[in-house]
């Protein structure tokens, strides 16, 4: 096998006349090593995966898996490629360990192989106590950990991963970032797309940023942050509350591509900080001013989710 | 190989849960009972018996619900992650075809020994011999063939699962309410004749009767025959080409 595991030239696809899905992509992914496709819904992710996968075929362009062509050797690639959808491709009717025996078969172990290999990835997947209900009756974490499982039963060279914890609560989902990074020591490619920027940050060696169809960036999560360049002043008062007041008040640290951003979650305001430590001064002379009670404030480098906003409206204008 | 015999398997197992191998049994059972009980004392079938006349009809019967159901199998295999991920796996693209068909052909199968059984007990009889016993067979499951093979094609051209076989249930409806399946044409208005005398479960049925009595003419078998063999190309052509479509 040929040291990129996965190389797309120029793909492009068109559905219909009017929407374009992708127009002209290429990258590559190394061998062993996890790629995560980012984007919003409708950058192209699932329509790339499908044509890696051989569901669809490109208007233009060509791509390889496995040292296979896409296009003229669809059979080639598909006994390389394990492949779960945004949704778990399993039948409802059958238990777990029932699928899994059923895709051993389909890809070609006979029966007592297929059964043997069942029983070992219930083990490792640690679903003993599920494996014999019906899929019908899984929970969504359960689903999915058993259609990862079939898309292992006989272990793919690359494996496609769209969206995968896609609906999971956290705990399944942190169950699945586990499962990704133990297929890496096991020699298999991974191509995941996600529409999380933690998740990419967490899972992938690299990451293809799509916006429209078209690449906005690409790159390891850190040389990403890097390219977005400026740190940023994050201030998180004791009071929620404050933090629209706070967001007015740094109103104009804010710059073109980077808006004085509230993270409700973390109960935060960041803004940009070209000067380091002379703006965190004047930030908190500001906020010490107002007499608003602060919790922490810190000077820290873009998080994946600015470098995502700000490299896709980039890519708008270009 | 392996791979047809683990998608039917699969759908074996399946279909013995969600109940439908069991409704294979019932309706031709169900269906049998029903004509003969309700209608048995009011139509004139000559010197025929009732179960002897209607046998026939609740057996095509029988094989058009099984089409239905393959209409729904088919719309799933399109739609669903599972017939997704199975055009991802090395296997040749007419496989989940041909397993639905073998599956088809086992329901049939099945739904022909319980009909046959039941009627068996009110005095349906087999009299015309091994030779006409086979044909009966053949005709009976070629026909549940070629209308699996038409539903297959709805269902995978269809983009939804709910409609596909909500759609044949009225050509299902007509084909079988008006035939001489449950009484003979001379029950129908004139205007109406034409059609059902010579549509195809009207000529089917007709031949699985003279088959099952021992009398047979040259022209119905032909008629009949031709009628099978039409519908297998012509539907099997339309399920093929599904199976190729690739956008």
């Amino acid at each position: 096998m040929p040291d990129a595991a996965i190389e797309c030239h120029d793909l492009a696809k068109s559905f219909g006349n009017s929407s374009q899905a992708l127009r002209g992509v290429s990258f590559a992914v190394p061998r062993a090593s996890v790629c995560a496709l980012l984007g919003h819904n409708g950058a192209g992710k699932t329509t790339t995966i499908n044509i890696l996968s051989t569901l669809v075929r490109p208007t233009s362009g060509s791509a390889t898996v496995a040292g296979f062509d896409v296009a003229r050797q669809a059979a080639s690639v598909r006994a390389s490629i394990g492949v779960t959808g945004q949704y778990a491709a399993l039948d409802e009717l059958l238990t777990g360990r029932e699928n899994l025996m059923l895709f051993g078969r389909l890809r070609g172990l006979r029966h007592h192989a297929a059964r043997r290999r069942a029983d070992e990835l219930i083990e490792r997947f640690d679903m003993a106590h599920a494996a014999d209900r019906r899929v019908s009756t899984y929970s969504g974490g359960m689903r999915r950990r058993i259609d990862i499982a079939v898309a292992l039963v006989v272990p793919p060279r690359v494996l496609f991963l769209d969206e995968p914890t896609t609906g999971l609560d956290p705990r399944s989902r942190r169950d699945v970032w586990g499962l990704v990074a133990s297929l890496r020591q096991q020699d298999v490619t991974v191509l995941l797309t996600t529409q999380y920027l933690e998740e990419a940050d967490v899972l992938s060696d690299s990451i293809v940023v799509l916006h429209s169809g078209r690449i906005a960036a690409s790159g390891t999560a850190d040389e990403l942050k890097c390219r977005v360049g400026v740190s940023f002043c994050q201030v998180t008062p004791a009071d929620p509350v404050h933090l629209p007041v706070i967001a007015t008040a740094l109103a104009d640290f804010a710059s073109s591509d980077c808006d004085a951003l509230i993270d409700q979650q973390a109960a935060a305001v960041s803004v940009p900080a070209p000067d380091g430590v002379v703006t965190f001064g004047e930030v908190f002379r500001r906020l010490d001013g107002l007499g608003i009670e602060l919790a922490d404030i810190s000077l820290r480098k873009p998080s994946l989710d600015e470098a995502f906003l700000s490299l896709t409206s980039a890519a708008v204008t270009v | 190989m392996s791979a047809l015999v683990a998608l039917t398997i699969r759908t074996m197992s399946g279909t013995l849960r969600d109940a439908d191998l069991l409704f294979a049994v019932l309706a031709p059972v169900g269906c049998f009972l029903g004509f003969t009980l309700a209608l048995g004392n009011l139509i004139d079938t000559g010197l025929m018996t009732y179960p002897q006349y209607v046998l026939p009809l609740v057996l095509v019967q029988a094989m058009l619900f099984g089409a239905m159901t393959t209409a729904d199998r088919a719309a799933r295999d399109r739609l669903s992650g599972f017939g997704v991920r199975l055009r991802t796996l090395p296997i040749p693209p007419m496989v989940p075809l041909a397993a639905r068909m073998l599956y088809c052909l086992i329901r049939a199968v099945i739904a022909l020994v319980a009909g046959t059984g039941v009627a068996w007990v009110f005095g349906f009889r087999l009299a015309g011999g091994l030779g006409y016993d086979v044909l009966f067979v053949l005709i009976v499951l070629s026909f549940a063939m070629a209308v699996c093979l038409g539903a297959d094609a709805l269902g995978s051209r269809i983009g939804s699962v709910e409609s596909s076989s909500q759609l044949l249930l009225l050509p299902q409806l007509v084909l079988v309410l008006l035939s001489t399946g449950i009484a003979p044409a001379e029950s129908f208005p004139a205007w109406l004749d034409p059609f059902v005398r010579y549509q195809p479960v009207s000529q089917v049925t007709e031949t699985l009767r003279g088959l099952a009595g021992g009398q047979i003419t040259g022209l119905g078998l032909a008629v009949t025959t031709a009628w099978c063999l039409t519908l297998l190309a012509v539907f099997g052509c339309l399920a093929l080409r599904m199976q190729r479509r690739t956008r």
